[in-house]
């Protein structure tokens, strides 16, 4: 594939990347960017080579999966050096006060709950549900088993499922709603 | 329970908030392509420095080498005489520095003659 054949394929696929950019960095728009700048330039460059095995998007997907994962320990060691406590896995921290303010919301609540699920689990359901792909080809983009990414999909889907429907009976304020 | 279907209509509407919020493709790949540009740079300076740095000293030690090479003193050397020399010179010395004739005189040598002695 040469570099306007490829340039073509990732403009037509950034969309699709940048959602799938935020899923791998924590949401965090600016980290989503940088990932995907670093991408586009190690695909343009060749140090990334699309070998026909699977879709394009698929392989993309798990280029920018690499790509964020060690740009997220690149971010780390940068912490650990300057002896800053490290920013860790964003999904994970507690929700800034903005985002509890915005919890009501059908999107908010998916973005929190999402950031309760375990890596594999919020990964195999964002490529499933957000993405479109199959099963099999979110396993592809993880790098883990079939077996593996359905039990991840099973689990994580009734857990969001639980997560959404307990937040459905609070308020804004955290409070339980009168039923 | 949250069903499939509402599941997958609430990553529907997340998906419109992210695309409605996404860079463009040129804005993304112009930033990349600038990114290249200054990290080419950031990684040529050093090494266009080191590269600088070991020119000038490799001149510099080239420099200091050639001021202590014996090729360049070895002339002056060869043609410096000592200020003392001058002392070294005794009267007479320019006798010891010929063959002796027979039939002459040292002194016909020392003693300039007379151009008409007769007249």
């Amino acid at each position: 594939m040469d570099e306007v054949e490829l340039k073509r394929q990732l403009e037509r696929a950034h969309a699709d990347c940048f959602g799938w950019a935020m899923a791998c960095c924590g949401r965090d728009r600016d980290d989503a960017e940088e990932v995907l700048q670093t991408v586009y330039l190690t695909v343009l460059d060749g140090r990334a080579r699309y070998d026909g095995r699977s879709t394009f998007r698929t392989w993309l997907f798990g280029v920018i999966r690499r790509t964020a994962a060690s740009e997220r320990r690149k971010a780390w060691l940068r912490g650990l050096l300057l002896k800053r406590e490290a920013d860790g896995m964003k999904p994970e921290a507690p929700a800034s006060p903005d985002a509890e303010l915005d919890r009501d919301s059908r999107r908010d609540s998916l973005r929190h709950a999402l950031a309760h699920l375990a890596t594999r689990q919020r990964e195999v359901l964002q490529l499933v549900f957000y993405h479109d792909l199959t099963v099999d080809e979110a396993a592809t983009v993880m790098g883990v088993g079939v077996g593996s990414a359905r039990t991840h999909y099973a689990r994580g889907k009734a857990r969001l499922a639980v997560l959404l429907d307990d937040m459905k009976d609070f308020d804004d304020d955290g409070r339980e709603r009168a039923s | 329970m949250m069903d499939e279907r509402e599941l997958r209509s609430r990553f529907a509407q997340l998906r419109e908030a992210d695309q409605e919020s996404a860079p463009g493709f040129a804005q993304t790949y112009r930033h990349a392509r600038e990114r290249r540009s200054r990290r080419t740079t950031l990684l040529l300076r050093p090494l266009v420095l080191s590269a600088a740095a070991v020119i000038a000293v490799a001149a510099i030690g080239l420099a200091y080498a050639r001021s202590l090479s014996p090729s360049a003193a070895t002339p002056e050397i060869a043609t410096w005489r000592a200020p003392t020399d001058v002392l070294l010179r005794t009267p007479g010395s320019e006798l010891l520095g010929e063959m002796p004739a027979l039939g002459t005189s040292v002194l016909d040598t020392m003693i300039p003659k007379p151009s008409n002695r007769g007249t």
